[in-house]
């Protein structure tokens, strides 16, 4: 437990340290909400608002995760094998990610909200729907990248194996998001919810599993 | 000489094709003859979910003895299945054409759930020619391999159980269910889904063999 | 493919007789019985049969020869 705390403040020292990452993240999720309110000006539509939301908010978590395991070259990875559990290796990324990913994905919320316009009802059911989303995105982006790291840190195999299987978890969270937009009631949604948390569960569980067997190379 | 479930699958399939035109119906609405579908269009479905959940045994079993066999094997069952989910898509379209009236719609669960599933595997298939080294695709391979099918199951079989849907048997289609089938029907269509299984797998048994031989002839 | 494109043309024909279906109440759906009657469905099934057992004659012989080549070694 003690060894997972370092490992995370680990990361975030990384982080700081390298204030590039960071900045250009925010950069570029003020640039891309920029450019909607531009070309939309005014959003009538919730599903149009929706859409393009979680289109945002998809390319951010991509970038976000990829940047975690391309910065470990290769005598980075001899000395991780050496000195770490690989479970607790796994579990430091994936909830640095979560972390990360859920701020970001607040502060995105917020940009747009600001430039082009908040149409949610339900803000709670939003913003639950929007952590969870986040953290199982990392989950999986993180195992994905782990994947792309072992097959030569190509970013676009990692974007071509992350993007089907991120489906069924982005149609979930569009749904639910929908459903908060519109402001029903938390009976109708339940069940979304429910299958959100749950794929929380089974994302998080099996990259941890699976990723002593990628621990080796 | 050729193993016996082979000719099984051969004459079972044969079966359902022969019986399958002339067996009498229930006659319904919007369906009418062309409910004989079921005996044709769902097998070759279920052949391909019995493909995948077999690469993904032998993915695990890869996994936990590191034997490069056991991934031909998963490789090679992937690529059967995806063979397979082709003219699933097909046969699918042509039938959503004249009961539906459309080709394809992003409504149904169940359509949008194998449409992920085809670009799952295509990512998989990428994955493994982008890594040279054997043992390393291996081992990636079936961690991708066990991941993507997971979630591919999740996406198929329980969303479509909680949301609406065309599909007859889900959700609010009042055509046929799938518990309601005719017992006419069942006696066709039981022995189709085990004739379509049994003939995917002798296609992935000429696949495997030729790729064991291509693999021992590229170890010497 | 041709299994399905049979059973399209057996549908679509089955809408051409109406007037055979005068019998029946309105509420009654279509079915290929007339088709089926003349004994034009066992053309169908013997296309179909005869294009299936052409498939397994060929993956029969694929198999037999991959048995010959793992023979060989």
């Amino acid at each position: 437990m003690q060894l997972l705390s370092q490992l995370i403040k680990k990361e975030f020292l990384l982080e700081f340290r390298q204030k590039s990452t960071l900045a250009g993240i925010l950069v570029y999720i003020v640039a891309t909400v920029f450019i909607s309110a531009l070309c939309f000006k005014k959003i009538i539509h919730p599903t149009v608002w929706n859409a393009l939301f979680w289109i945002i908010f998809m390319f951010i978590a991509v970038n976000v995760s990829s940047k975690s395991f391309m910065q470990e070259t290769k005598g980075k990875g001899l000395f991780n094998y050496l000195y770490y559990n690989p479970r607790q290796f796994i579990l430091s990324k994936i909830i640095y990610n979560m972390l990360l990913m859920s701020v970001l994905s607040l502060l995105t919320f917020f940009f747009y909200s600001w430039f082009v316009g908040s149409m949610v009802q339900d803000m709670g059911m939003f913003l639950l729907a929007l952590i969870f989303s986040s953290s199982a995105f990392s989950g999986v982006l993180s195992l994905m990248s782990a994947i792309a790291s072992k097959a030569n840190n190509n970013i676009s195999l990692m974007a071509i194996l992350s993007f089907p299987v991120l489906m069924p978890l982005l149609l979930v969270s569009v749904k639910l998001s929908k459903h908060a937009i519109d402001g029903l009631a938390w009976s109708v949604s339940y069940k979304y919810l429910l299958i959100l948390i749950m794929l929380n569960f089974v994302v998080v569980a099996l990259a941890t599993l699976l990723f002593n067997y990628l621990w080796k190379e | 000489m050729i193993k016996w479930w082979k000719i099984a699958s051969a004459i079972i399939i044969l079966y359902s094709i022969i019986w399958g035109l002339i067996n009498p119906v229930p006659h319904l609405d919007i369906l009418n003859e062309t409910i004989r579908n079921v005996y044709y269009h769902v097998p070759i479905w279920f052949a391909m979910l019995f493909q995948m959940g077999y690469s993904v045994v032998f993915a695990i079993k890869h996994l936990s003895k590191n034997d490069l066999r056991s991934d031909i094997i998963s490789d090679q069952a992937a690529q059967t299945g995806l063979f397979f989910a082709l003219p699933g898509l097909l046969t699918g379209c042509m039938w959503a054409k004249f009961t539906w009236g459309t080709w394809w719609t992003f409504q149904d669960p169940k359509l949008n759930g194998v449409a992920i599933a085809v670009l799952i595997y295509l990512a998989y298939f990428i994955l493994r020619s982008s890594i040279p080294d054997e043992q390393k695709r291996a081992r990636i391979a079936a961690v991708y391999n066990i991941f993507a099918f997971v979630m591919m199951f999740v996406f198929i079989m329980i969303l479509p159980r909680l949301t609406d849907s065309l599909h007859p048997g889900n959700g609010g289609n009042p055509a046929f269910g799938k518990y309601d089938l005719d017992s006419n029907m069942r006696m066709v269509f039981y022995p189709a889904v085990i004739g379509w299984i049994l003939l995917s797998l002798w296609i992935l048994d000429v696949k495997k063999r030729i790729a064991i031989l291509n693999h021992e002839k590229n170890e010497q | 493919m041709k299994k399905m494109n049979n059973k399209i043309i057996l549908f679509v024909i089955s809408l051409l007789f109406p007037f055979l279906g005068k019998a029946q109440s309105v509420a009654a759906p279509q079915m290929a019985d007339t088709f089926r009657s003349e004994g034009k469905i066992y053309v169908v099934i013997t296309v179909i049969s005869i294009i299936f057992i052409c498939l397994i004659g060929y993956l029969i012989y694929i198999d037999m020869k991959l048995r010959k080549l793992e023979n060989k070694n």
